[in-house]
């Protein structure tokens, strides 16, 4: 049995009297592709911040690649993040530095033992990954936002981080552009790296046929494996 | 594809010198190039900080010559002039030094004539002038006694005071209260002194403090980059500590050299009414004060930094 990557423990996270997410279990396989869908409010965004250590439990315990992320001081929560890579709906892209740079950027600055020499060459490789690597010297007010969030993915994964988490990722692009992204996370998958997904595209999710878990009002009340994937269960509660 | 970047070789090469060039870059050059970049929300901080650090170098100097003029004046409080009178008799002035020097509160009598009072009148600050106008030699032969304690000083006045040979006009140097009321004059400048430097303290680190925590709102997407992808702590914070040490530095660098300038020029001005006022401050004294000044700046910019980045970095 393949140790995984995340496992989540009884977790229960409480904003006031409020429950962000209740009792939750979920763990994830090294090379497994999920979609953690749900309606607005449903603790999707909560259950990723708990994931890369943004915040902290109020009980139950996350496990991150071996580590107690629940238990983790702030000094090591870079730790932490080293072994996640994560991208956003809005791409957080520094407006001033180049895709290159940006992708360099995120290597560099999580480990200084990376020369720019090899910055370079792997920021290209992974720029190339996602069908960039004529575009490298653009800034990201020159590529369009499909363009922008391939960029982000390049820099999410150019460290080689053993999961991959996504706050709707195709938030903010066409149906075209977002299937071409959802591609190269099945691809990223493909090699290994788990990936979770916070989505409400219910196409790709349907069409997809990966694990889905579905959250309601914080609580974890379907987890369907690969290729089962029928209704979604949230668009009747949503 | 995507296998090339997720399952790529990734050579570790752990050497120093990229790890150096990266902390340079990232930490030292990032932090000029913000600094530079941000200069309109420092100005003030820098304007402020230097003004703070002019009035530290200034009252450090003006401490220091306090420091040597109050020893110089106790000293100078425990020895006692006994004024002879012009036509005293040789025989009278060697009894009452014999008188002096046998007496136990007395340290050492020594005597001192007419013409090297005269002399010694003509090596102070305005009084060769003085001495000049008249064609006589108006200042008196006097006994010189050195007190071991300065509290013996009112007893041995009042011993030698209506001695014959004395000046019946001025008899002695005793000023009663004297050197008390130096000491009051010194506290009350070292209290203002104290309270003014405060003052300017606190100014200046809470503006350099709001300067830097502008300068974290203007990058916090930076920032939270940063630390999504993992970057240490000390890598986000240190930029900000580092722009705080370039403007304290800088601060205390104009400081330093306005301080240093500043007292060069009142030596090289009256060096006579200067050494009389400051004793002890030379071209060394005024070198030594403006480094610890330069040195202050850079503390007080990089701790003001730091105690920003702590407070204002997690919001």
């Amino acid at each position: 049995m393949v140790r995984p990557i995340v496992e989540l423990t009884g977790v229960t996270r409480a904003y006031g009297a409020r429950l962000a997410l209740d009792e939750v279990h979920l763990a994830l396989q090294p090379g497994e592709l999920t979609f953690l869908v749900g309606p607005s409010g449903a603790g999707k965004t909560t259950l990723l911040k708990l994931i890369n250590r943004e915040i902290r439990p109020t009980r139950g315990e996350v496990w991150v690649d071996g580590i107690a992320a629940h238990d983790l001081k702030v000094s090591r929560i870079a730790e932490l993040r080293r072994r996640v890579g994560v991208v956003f709906q809005d791409y957080k892209l520094l407006p001033r530095l180049t895709a290159l740079e940006n992708v360099a950027f995120g290597l560099q600055v999580g480990d200084l033992r990376v020369s720019d020499e090899e910055a370079r060459d792997r920021s290209l490789d992974a720029l190339e990954a996602v069908g960039l690597g004529d575009r490298g010297d653009a800034f990201p007010d020159q590529l369009s936002g499909g363009q922008q969030q391939r960029v982000a993915l390049a820099r999410a994964v150019v460290a080689q981080p053993p999961l991959l988490i996504a706050d709707e990722p195709t938030g903010n692009l066409d149906q075209d552009t977002a299937w071409e992204i959802m591609d190269l996370f099945a691809d990223i998958a493909a090699w290994g790296t788990a990936v979770l997904i916070a989505t409400h595209n219910v196409e790709i999710v349907t069409r997809l046929q990966r694990r889905v878990v579905t959250l309601v009002q914080g609580r974890l009340v379907r987890d369907q494996p690969a290729g089962q994937i029928g209704r979604m269960a949230w668009l009747a509660l949503s | 594809m995507a296998g090339v970047v997720v399952k790529g070789r990734f050579p570790r090469r752990r050497l120093f010198r990229i790890v150096a060039t990266n902390t340079f870059r990232y930490l030292f050059r990032g932090a000029a190039r913000n600094w530079a970049r941000n200069i309109g929300s420092t100005a003030p901080a820098l304007g402020s900080m230097t003004l703070l650090l002019v009035m530290t170098g200034l009252v450090g100097i003006t401490a220091f010559a306090l420091h040597n003029l109050e020893r110089v004046e106790t000293a100078q409080a425990s020895l006692l002039h006994v004024y002879i009178r012009d036509d005293a008799a040789p025989v009278e002035v060697d009894w009452l030094r014999d008188r002096l020097q046998n007496d136990p509160r007395v340290a050492s009598v020594s005597y001192t004539s007419k013409s090297q009072a005269l002399a010694r009148a003509q090596r102070m600050p305005g009084l060769p002038e003085l001495a000049d106008a008249t064609e006589s030699n108006p200042f008196p032969a006097s006994l010189d006694v050195q007190l071991k304690s300065i509290d013996d000083v009112a007893g041995i006045d009042a011993m030698a005071r209506d001695d014959g040979a004395v000046d019946p006009l001025y008899p002695t140097s005793y000023d009663r209260g004297a050197y008390r009321r130096i000491q009051a004059v010194l506290f009350g400048t070292a209290v203002a002194g104290f309270a003014l430097l405060s003052m300017l303290g606190f100014v200046a680190v809470t503006v350099t403090i709001n300067s830097i925590k502008a300068a974290i709102h203007a990058r916090r997407d930076e920032i939270s980059i940063m630390q999504l992808v993992g970057a240490p702590r000390w890598m986000v914070r240190g930029p900000f500590v580092v722009e705080g040490a370039i403007t304290g530095g800088l601060a205390g660098m104009a400081a330093g050299l306005v301080t240093f300038g500043l007292a060069m020029t009142g030596i090289a001005a009256g060096s006579g009414t200067f050494t009389q006022f400051a004793p002890g401050v030379t071209a060394a004294v005024a070198a030594v004060v403006g480094a610890m000044v330069f040195a202050a700046g850079l503390g007080l910019g990089s701790g003001s930094s730091l105690v920003s980045v702590r407070r204002h970095m997690e919001a």
